[in-house]
C-alpha cells in the first residue's frame, strides 16, 4: 500500500529516515530517529506507525525501546515482532476522522504528554 | 546400534531414518506441549533440533511437563536443560542448538529448521511465528489447548499447520482481528491458563505426526494446510468446520516475494 | 561462510517440469531464478528463492559441443531483470539439471562458463546474492556470490518446503 507523498514528505520533519515496511499485508512506516516530546527517556528512538487496524487498535505506534515519560504508561505490548526487530507499545487509542499521517504521529505522541 | 531400533517405523518408507535424520526441527517453547513433541522427535530419530526457553522447573509444571521430576522442581531446572537430556539420552549425536531465551532474541538459527513446532500461549506470539515462517520458508505446525467454563469445564485445542505458499491462519479463521484485540486487552489480567498432561499430549502427538508426514510423505497426501480442533471432552480430533466451509483457495495474506530479510523502501 | 538456500516445492516441482523439457537442439535446459538474502548466525547467508523464468527456446544458440548454450538476449533479459530488481534486492541464480539421481556438481564446462555471468550481475545488483544452482533429478547443488565477492560460498545445504520436504546437502568430504 502506498501512502500520499505531500503526507509521507510531512511525516520526514520528525525523524531522521523514514521508510515503508511491508508485512503480513500491512505496510508500516519505519521512522528512524524519531524525537520524541520532552520528559521521555530516551528522546530519540525509531518507531513503526501502523496507520491501520492492528490487535484491536485503530492506529498504533511502535517504539524500539520501552519510553520512560512523565506518566505511567501501560506498555501492554513489549517484544512485538515485526520486520524482523522486537518492538514496544503502550495502551492509547486514537480515533480521529480521516486524519493525515503526521496528525495519526502527533496524536500518538500525545499519548505521553497526557496524564491519562 | 542395532538396525532393529527403526524397524517398528519401517511403514514410514525405505529411506525415512535418513530423511527424518537430516530434517531440522525448531521448537520455540519447551512447556508442555513443546516437551512432549520433543520427547516423540528424539524417540523418531530426528537429529537437528533448534530449541528456546528461557524458563526453569516449577512444581506447577509437574503436572504435565514431560521428563520433569519433583527434584527439577527443587532444583528449578531449566526447561531447555531437561529438553537436551531428553533428546540426547536418545539420540546422543544430535546436534542441538538450544537457546534460553525467546526466540525473537535470538531468531537467525530458527531460520534454518525446515518445519517449526509453535507451542506458544498467545495469538500475538503464534503470529509471530507465521510471519517468521513465512518469511524464511519454513512449515509452521502450531497446537494450543484451553479450558473454557467453570461450572461444566469444555476442553478445545487445536493442530494447525501453515505451509509457505498454502493458506495461513488467518485464511483459516484461527487467528482473526478481534481474537488479537481481546487478547491485547486482556493483558496484565491473563491469569494461568489451565493445562492438562494428556489433551497436551494428543495435540503433540498430532502434530508431530504431521511433521513426520511432511518429511517422509508416508501418507502420501502432501498437505498444503491443516486446521484439525481438538475436543477434549468427546476425545476427537476433527477437521475444523471453519476448514470445511473455506471459500478462499489462496493465501492474500503472504505474499511470495516477501521473503528472507525486510527490505525498507526509503520514502 | 555458510549458504542455505531454500525454495517451495512448488518452485522446485515447477523448475524440474521446465528444466527436464526436451529442447529441439540442446541437450539441457538452463532457466534463471530469483531469491532474497536472509541472515543465518555467524554471518551465514540463506537465500530464498521466489519465481523462476524459462528461457524460451528461440534464445538458445546451437552449440552441439556443451548441453546448453544461451544467446544474448537471453543475458540480456536476465542483466535487465536484475537492474530492475536492484532496489529490493533481488538476486538472481542460473540454474540447470544434470539428469541424473544424486549429489552433483559443476561440469568442466559449467565451471569455465556460468561464473563469467556473475560480475556483470554483481555490477547491477550491487546489495543483491546472486550465483548458481545445479539440479539433479532428486538433488542440487549451489554456489552463492554475496555483495562484491569474487569468490563463491558453496551451498551447503538446499532445502525444499514442500510437501514432502527434501533436503540436499553437500558430502562432507574428509
Amino acid at each position: 500500500m502506498a501512502y500520499p507523498t505531500e503526507q509521507t514528505d510531512d511525516l520526514k520533519r520528525y525523524c531522521e529516515k523514514l521508510s515503508l515496511l511491508p508485512e503480513g499485508g500491512v505496510s508500516f512506516l519505519l521512522m528512524e530517529g524519531l524525537r520524541l516530546p520532552a520528559g521521555c527517556q530516551p528522546l530519540v528512538c525509531d518507531a513503526l506507525l501502523c496507520p491501520v487496524a492492528k490487535d484491536g487498535y485503530p492506529s498504533r505506534l511502535y517504539l524500539s525501546v520501552q519510553v520512560v515519560s512523565t506518566y505511567t504508561r501501560n506498555w501492554n505490548c513489549s517484544n512485538a515482532r515485526i520486520g524482523e526487530r522486537n518492538w514496544f507499545a503502550f495502551s492509547w487509542k486514537v480515533e480521529l476522522l480521516n486524519p493525515t499521517l503526521t496528525q495519526l504521529l502527533i496524536a500518538h505522541l500525545n499519548g505521553f504528554a497526557k496524564e491519562k | 546400534m542395532s538396525k532393529d531400533r527403526y524397524s517398528r517405523q519401517s511403514f514410514l518408507g525405505a529411506n525415512s531414518e535418513e530423511l527424518i535424520s537430516r530434517c531440522t526441527v525448531g521448537v520455540p517453547g519447551l512447556g508442555g506441549g513443546g516437551s512432549h513433541i520433543v520427547q516423540q522427535f528424539a524417540h523418531l530419530g530426528f537429529q537437528r533440533y533448534v530449541l528456546y526457553d528461557y524458563d526453569v522447573v516449577e512444581e506447577s509444571n509437574l503436572n504435565r511437563l514431560v521428563g520433569a521430576e519433583l527434584t527439577d522442581a527443587l532444583a528449578e531446572t531449566p526447561k531447555l536443560h531437561l529438553a537436551k537430556k531428553m533428546i540426547y539420552g536418545l539420540q546422543p549425536n544430535a546436534s542441538i542448538q538450544g537457546f534460553a531465551c525467546k526466540w525473537q532474541d535470538k531468531p537467525e538459527p530458527l531460520r534454518e529448521c525446515q518445519i517449526v513446532l509453535g507451542c506458544v500461549d498467545s495469538y500475538k506470539a503464534r503470529e509471530e511465528l507465521e510471519i517468521a515462517c513465512r518469511r524464511y520458508l519454513m512449515h509452521y505446525i502450531d497446537i494450543g489447548m484451553d479450558v473454557h467454563g467453570k461450572e461444566k469445564p469444555v476442553i478445545g485445542g487445536q493442530i494447525i499447520q501453515s505451509s509457505p505458499g498454502g493458506l495461513c491462519m488467518r485464511c483459516m479463521g484461527f487467528l482473526t482481528d478481534e481474537k488479537l484485540a481481546a487478547e491485547a486487552a486482556r493483558y496484565g489480567d491473563a491469569g494461568h491458563r489451565p493445562q492438562v498432561v494428556w489433551p497436551n499430549g494428543v495435540l503433540a502427538s498430532t502434530a508431530v505426526g504431521l511433521a513426520v508426514d511432511l518429511v517422509t510423505n508416508w501418507t502420501r497426501r502432501s498437505r498444503t494446510h491443516t486446521y484439525l480442533a481438538y475436543d477434549g471432552n468427546e476425545e476427537t480430533v476433527r477437521e475444523s468446520l471453519t476448514l470445511r466451509n473455506l471459500a478462499i483457495k489462496e493465501c492474500p495474506h503472504f505474499s511470495g516475494s516477501e521473503v528472507g530479510d525486510p527490505i525498507l523502501i526509503e520514502l | 561462510m555458510k549458504a542455505h538456500i531454500k525454495m517451495t516445492g512448488e518452485l522446485h516441482a515447477a523448475m524440474l517440469k521446465d528444466l527436464t523439457r526436451r529442447h529441439p537442439f540442446a541437450a539441457e535446459r538452463v532457466g534463471f531464478v530469483f531469491g532474497q538474502l536472509g541472515s543465518l548466525a555467524d554471518g551465514g547467508r540463506l537465500v530464498l528463492l521466489t519465481r523462476y523464468h524459462s528461457i524460451p527456446d528461440d534464445q538458445y544458440l546451437e552449440d552441439h559441443t556443451v548441453g546448453a548454450r544461451i544467446g544474448s538476449d537471453a543475458l540480456t533479459w536476465a542483466m535487465q531483470a536484475v537492474y530492475h530488481g536492484r532496489h529490493s534486492r533481488e538476486g538472481i541464480f542460473h540454474i540447470h539439471l544434470h539428469g541424473h539421481r544424486g549429489e552433483t556438481g559443476m561440469s568442466a564446462t559449467d565451471r569455465h562458463e556460468i561464473p563469467r555471468l556473475i560480475p556483470g550481475f554483481q555490477s547491477v545488483g550491487r546489495d543483491a546474492g546472486h550465483g548458481i544452482i545445479i539440479l539433479s533429478l532428486d538433488h542440487g547443488s549451489g554456489w552463492v556470490w554475496t555483495q562484491g565477492s569474487a569468490d563463491p560460498a558453496d551451498v551447503e545445504c538446499i532445502s525444499v518446503i514442500g510437501a514432502p520436504i527434501g533436503v540436499f546437502e553437500r558430502r562432507r568430504t574428509e
